[in-house]
């Protein structure tokens, strides 16, 4: 169970840092929340569920499994609100 | 094992630093500050996990939801108002 999470840390922190270049490369700012957003939340999913299986449960307790919900369930919702603000002003590429 | 994965973890969130810094609009620079607030709490949750301090989930836990408000709350003045 340990080499197993640490293989989803390991792959989290793969998706965190393809996600950064990815936000430094892209210069319009659709492309960069969207980067962003997929890459921060695959990253943060699969960071936590790594955590919670390499020190198991109650080393890490509930509120891991609390703070990947949220982080699953805002994440959307705060890109979907910063596109909507470019779109409503009328922001080309 | 764990110090080397919180370094890379804390590394990555230089990247939305370099977005804040020189994006050219607000939109840029409000999807860097959500970025730079998910990564950061990761590396709240991470040391909680790896040191066995488990007050820093609770404070991981505020963070993020301040991060999420301080986004929303920016993208919505973002709509109408000056830039």
């Amino acid at each position: 169970m340990r080499i197993f999470g640490e293989i989803l840390l390991t792959l989290g922190l793969a998706f965190l840092w393809v996600g950064g270049l990815g936000m430094v490369r892209f210069r319009s700012p659709y492309v960069r929340l969207q980067v962003a957003g997929v890459a921060d939340i695959g990253g943060a999913a699969l960071f936590l569920l790594g955590l919670i299986l390499r020190e198991g449960w109650a080393a890490t307790g509930g509120l891991t499994i609390v703070l990947l919900l949220f982080l699953l369930f805002t994440g959307p919702l705060a890109t979907h609100a910063v596109a909507k603000s470019a779109f409503v002003r009328k922001i080309r590429d | 094992m764990s110090l080397l994965m919180e370094v890379l973890l804390g590394l990555s969130a230089i990247p939305p630093f370099l977005v804040i810094w020189r994006g050219p609009s607000l939109w840029d620079r409000v999807c860097g500050a959500s970025s730079l607030t998910v990564r950061l709490a990761l590396v709240l949750a991470a040391h909680a996990a790896f040191s066995g301090h488990g007050i820093l989930l609770d404070v991981a836990l505020s963070y993020a939801v301040l991060g999420f408000l301080g986004t929303v709350l920016v993208a919505r003045f973002g709509e109408r108002g000056e830039r």
